[in-house]
């Protein structure tokens, strides 16, 4: 069994581990950046359609175009590679992982950044009754096929959820000649970014229902049909509304979970807030030397946060190195008003960074709003936003001047307040 | 007897507008007709004759709305198997590759016969024996006197050779019963008279403290508890393909997606069969075809019984879930006729299994799951788990128990041809009995072929395929270094090598479908459903048996994974024409260039 020792260990090459192991490396350490595929850039590499980049790099990227801008200056650093290696366990902060060329690896890292991303939320996450016929699939799986594969899924789809991947694939299927029927999403409004509803939808005169789901699905085999149902307010099916639509793809674009199966087995603590784990303000999980970087903490709706996460998570892993990380007693960020997760979760009074931003979901639409930072009474810092959407994530950047108004004692509020 | 089945059937319907008639056949068979108000009770009709006295078995062709479970010969794949000529010749054929057949096939296979099995799914164990509770039941729930109380104490005795033998995944711990207050307390009394008749080894009433020892997350404490020391657990599928495989190893032919459709008698004596891919010869049909074997019957001119199917719903939970580990059978819910009423226990694998319910239906094939079959599998599941949420759920899937009108095995000679033997209405406890079954079979074979004589060579071990997330870390290096696949994990929910997949597809019963490899190595059965495995799955199948993209398939030949590829729809006129009118945005556009470069 082949012993690595290295100063911190990225586990994933998807945007969060390609900026992490960028970060650390420029800051001085020795990185070593595992990934199960062969190729770099994670699931950028099947996302060909435009929309990447536009905070980070001010302009609108292709997903394997934004991860190339990494991947070369990787390719130029002197992160070492594991590819086709898959990381097994982790366990006292040993990492076993195997790979074919390798055989089975143990890597002794002084701190892991986690960065395996979010998984989509499947059939069986959702209310569908029925058959288990083929051609049920979510809207990852879609894309891989169509734009890494070359296949075509299927002739006649229906897609339930208008996640961004959702209504994207809408426009991708009809670009292949996939009869696209309609966009179904059980909540009142849309689930993705707004500007996806236009450039996805609209233009290409795809139905969206809303406040409609699939209820049922035909066919022994194959998919054969669907039935679609209104619901309530209270997402109840309204009786006497079904309706059955012939189709054999039904595309789910139901959300996304973050990924931590292996933070599990880390031991690190799960946030019920986030689904992802408990972090403080430098991305470190509860334990110690373990931070969590990308959708592994949070799902976040652009890349480029994905990648501003990733280099404060690796930050916080070179300070953790390097002895200067914040001791305090962590203080808890409670999800207030209308905030449905956030990040981070916990922050600590002697954080050493220069500013530190707050991303938040909201619960529902609304607008005209203050999204505002609290400790009891005090305000710490509040802006005015416009409007605020499930869909879209929300920022709350403070600097090193409004940290300073911050207490070692009572908890800090997020809250979205109209 | 007729009269008394007149005032039978008024009692069920109003015969002036459901002219329903009952035939009384010279063997006690008793063939019901006409038309019935609802299933319902057409069924619960057929059940009441079956009780009657001196009633052999009850054929049921009562039809709702045009429907109705008479045999309809398949004509066009008759002719289209007599037109293919022969497929395959044997000393035995077996119909059907579901736990029995293949029990059976193996059991056969230590003497010298010449044995095929002919299964009309594309992997084996496609019915009853790949969808139920995978317990291996002690034999207090069934009926005193009848041939499933001995076949299900006797069989329950052999799997442990079974499982030595065969490798599958296997665990005797235990079952209760439970009874929550005075009044469901004789149904637990009966299991107990029932488990003392049918000599059932160890059973006991314990004390509630020491089930609550025994089940550490249960908390709802019962009034009386009975355990059964003997019921066990397996995974259906896994026994089904350790058989198989097992059958397959000592010379016993396996074809799969050949579907039997008729059987060549002639002057009472059979010859062989017909499948819809040419004719099979044989001296001896074994008619072990789950919920289809009254079809099968009635191929060869003996029907006597009618399989009317009984759908159960079973929902899975996560494994983290807390809960017993073993079968909880509490009764305070509402009581199903016909069934041991589902419960609370966990699989071998060790996720939560609640149920089955049980549900009459008209449709053989019909494995949708409705609401209100969910509804059921909760409400009886959350007497020990309280608290359960419907979402929580992570899969729910039917099967169909092929359950004749007396509620009893059928394992008999025919009596009107010679060279068939019926193993019909092989419902629960079939999967606890399957071992004596076999045994019994044997005996049967014997009596309609002569003295067996044994092989010299037979081998009764299959041996376990390689799991890789099981192993240490030095076999783990050992096996990676012997065949680089095992280092590739495909399947990262379950941790599932490609190694082990290919292994699947290359062993004695090759597994060439997605869902015929999830059974075998549980790749696409984790938390992404196959979202992130399944493309590669494709892949790996197409590599090793040389079929194109749209030829691989789920389970059945209608399943296709993908319909095809975007380069064919390219080559179709239309495509590119289609891009410029939609009007494409300079991105678009810059992505339709790319995908055309790239082809």
């Amino acid at each position: 069994m082949k012993v690595i020792e290295t100063d911190i260990a990225v586990i994933g090459a998807g945007p969060a581990g390609l900026a992490a192991a960028l970060e650390a490396s420029r800051l001085g350490k020795q990185v070593t950046l595992i990934e199960r595929s062969d190729d770099l850039g994670g699931i950028l590499q099947q996302c060909i359609h435009d929309g990447f980049g536009l905070v980070r790099f001010k302009k609108q990227l292709s997903g394997p175009q934004y991860a190339e801008r990494f991947i070369e200056k990787l390719k130029a650093s002197d992160v070492s590679l594991l590819l086709d290696t898959t990381v097994l366990s982790i366990e006292n902060k040993v990492i076993r992982a195997v790979s074919p060329r390798e055989g089975v690896l143990e890597i002794r890292p002084g701190a892991i950044v986690l960065a395996m991303g979010c998984r989509e939320r499947t059939r069986s996450q959702v209310e569908i009754y029925g058959t288990r016929p083929s051609g049920v699939m979510t809207a990852g799986t879609v894309q891989r096929y169509i734009n890494l594969e070359g296949y075509l899924p299927g002739r006649r789809a229906v897609i339930l959820g208008s996640g961004d991947i959702g209504m994207i694939m809408a426009r991708r299927m009809h670009l292949e000649g996939i009869e696209v029927l309609g966009v179904y999403e059980l909540m009142p409004e849309v689930g993705g970014l707004a500007r996806n509803v236009y450039q996805c939808l609209i233009d290409y005169d795809i139905p969206l229902h809303l406040s409609t789901t699939v209820r049922e699905v035909f066919g022994k085999e194959r998919l054969e049909g669907v039935r679609v149902v209104k619901v309530d307010k209270n997402r109840r099916p309204i009786e006497g509304t079904e309706e059955d639509i012939a189709c054999d793809l039904l595309v789910l674009s139901v959300g996304l979970i973050p990924e931590n199966e292996l933070s599990r087995k880390a031991g690190v603590l799960i946030s019920p807030v986030t689904q992802g784990p408990v972090l403080d303000e430098s991305m470190m999980t509860s334990v110690p030397g373990i931070f969590a970087a990308g959708n592994v903490s949070i799902v976040f709706d652009l890349v480029d946060y994905v990648s501003d996460s990733a280099e404060a998570a690796a930050r916080g892993a070179v300070r953790y190195l390097d002895g200067q990380a914040p001791s305090a007693e962590p203080l808890d960020v409670i999800a207030g008003e209308n905030v449905a997760s956030l990040l981070p979760t916990q922050y600590r009074v002697d954080y050493v960074g220069d500013e530190l931003s707050f991303y938040l979901r909201v619960r529902k639409m609304e607008s005209n709003v203050r999204v505002t930072l609290r400790q009891g009474k005090r305000v710490i810092k509040s802006k005015k936003q416009l409007v605020v959407r499930p869909a879209e994530m929300v920022t709350l950047t403070l600097s090193r001047e409004d940290l300073t108004l911050i207490e070692p004692d009572t908890p800090l509020e997020i809250h979205i307040e109209t | 007897m007729v009269k008394r089945l007149k005032r039978i059937i008024a009692e069920y319907v109003d015969t002036s507008q459901f002219p329903i008639n009952a035939t009384v056949r010279e063997d006690g068979v008793v063939i019901l007709e006409g038309e019935a108000p609802d299933w319902k009770t057409a069924d619960e009709l057929a059940h009441r004759v079956a009780k009657s006295k001196k009633v052999r078995n009850v054929i049921n062709h009562l039809s709702c709305d045009g429907k109705s479970l008479a045999y309809i010969p398949k004509k066009e794949l008759i002719d289209q198997g007599r037109a293919l000529g022969t497929l395959d010749e044997a000393d035995v054929i077996i119909v059907g590759a579901g736990v029995i057949g293949s029990g059976i096939a193996r059991e056969l296979s230590k003497y010298n016969l010449d044995i095929v099995v002919l299964e009309k799914g594309d992997d084996i164990s496609q019915g009853a024996s790949k969808a139920n509770n995978g317990m291996i039941h002690s034999g207090n729930a069934v009926v005193p006197g009848t041939l499933k109380a001995k076949l299900n104490v006797e069989g329950n005795a052999m799997y442990s050779d079974w499982a030595a033998d065969l490798q599958f995944e296997f665990k005797r711990i235990g079952s209760f019963g439970l009874s929550y207050n005075k009044k469901d307390r004789h149904t637990l009394w009966l299991s107990w008279i029932a488990g003392r008749l049918n000599k059932v080894p160890g059973m006991r009433f314990i004390s509630p403290d020491t089930f609550l020892e025994m089940e550490k997350d249960v908390e709802v404490r019962p009034r009386r508890v009975l355990y059964a020391p003997t019921t066990a657990y397996v995974d259906g599928f896994e026994v089904t393909i350790a058989l198989a495989e097992n059958a397959a190893m000592n010379g016993v032919r396996f074809h799969l997606s050949t579907e039997v459709v008729d059987v060549d008698v002639e002057d009472g004596v059979v010859r062989g069969v017909v499948t819809d891919r040419g004719l099979v010869k044989g001296r001896l049909v074994i008619n072990a075809a789950g919920v289809f074997a009254d079809e099968i019957a009635a191929m060869a001119g003996d029907q006597f019984y009618t399989l009317h199917p009984r759908k159960g719903v079973i929902a899975i939970f996560d494994k983290e879930k807390k809960g017993p580990d073993r079968s909880l059978n509490g009764r305070p819910y509402v009581h199903q006729k016909n069934t041991k009423g589902g419960g609370v226990q966990r699989t071998v694998s060790g996720n939560p299994l609640w149920g089955p319910n049980a549900v009459e239906i008209l449709d053989k094939t019909d494995l949708s799951v409705q609401p209100e079959d969910l509804d059921y599998v909760m409400g009886s599941g959350s007497v020990v788990c309280p608290g359960t949420k419907r979402s929580e759920i992570i899969a729910s899937f039917a099967g169909i128990r092929p359950a004749d009108y007396k509620e009893d095995f059928i394992i008999e000679r025919s009596r009107v041809v010679r060279g068939f033997i019926h193993v019909a209405g092989i419902q629960s406890p079939g999967l606890a009995a399957a071992p004596a079954i076999a045994k019994m079979v044997e005996e049967l074979t014997a009596d309609e072929l002569g003295k067996l004589s044994r092989r010299g060579d037979w081998n009764p071990i299959r041996e376990k395929p390689v799991v890789f997330s099981k192993l240490s870390p030095e076999e783990q290096e050992r096996l990676i270094s012997e065949n680089p696949l095992y280092g590739h994990i495909v399947c990262r929910c379950e941790t599932i090598s490609e190694g082990e997949i290919v292994d699947a597809i290359r062993r004695p019963i090759p597994a060439v479908t997605f869902d015929a490899i999830k059974r075998r190595v549980r790749a696409t059965a984790g938390r992404c459903q196959g979202g992130f495995c399944g493309p590669r799955i494709l892949e790996i199948i197409m590599r090793e048996t040389g079929l194109r993209p749209e030829e691989v398939r789920k389970q059945g030949k209608d399943s296709y994974i993908v319909a095809g590829t975007i380069r064919d729809r390219c080559d179709e006129a239309d495509c590119c024409e289609t891009r410029a009118s939609a009007g494409v945005s300079e991105g678009i556009a810059q992505e339709t260039g790319a995908h055309h470069e790239s082809d």
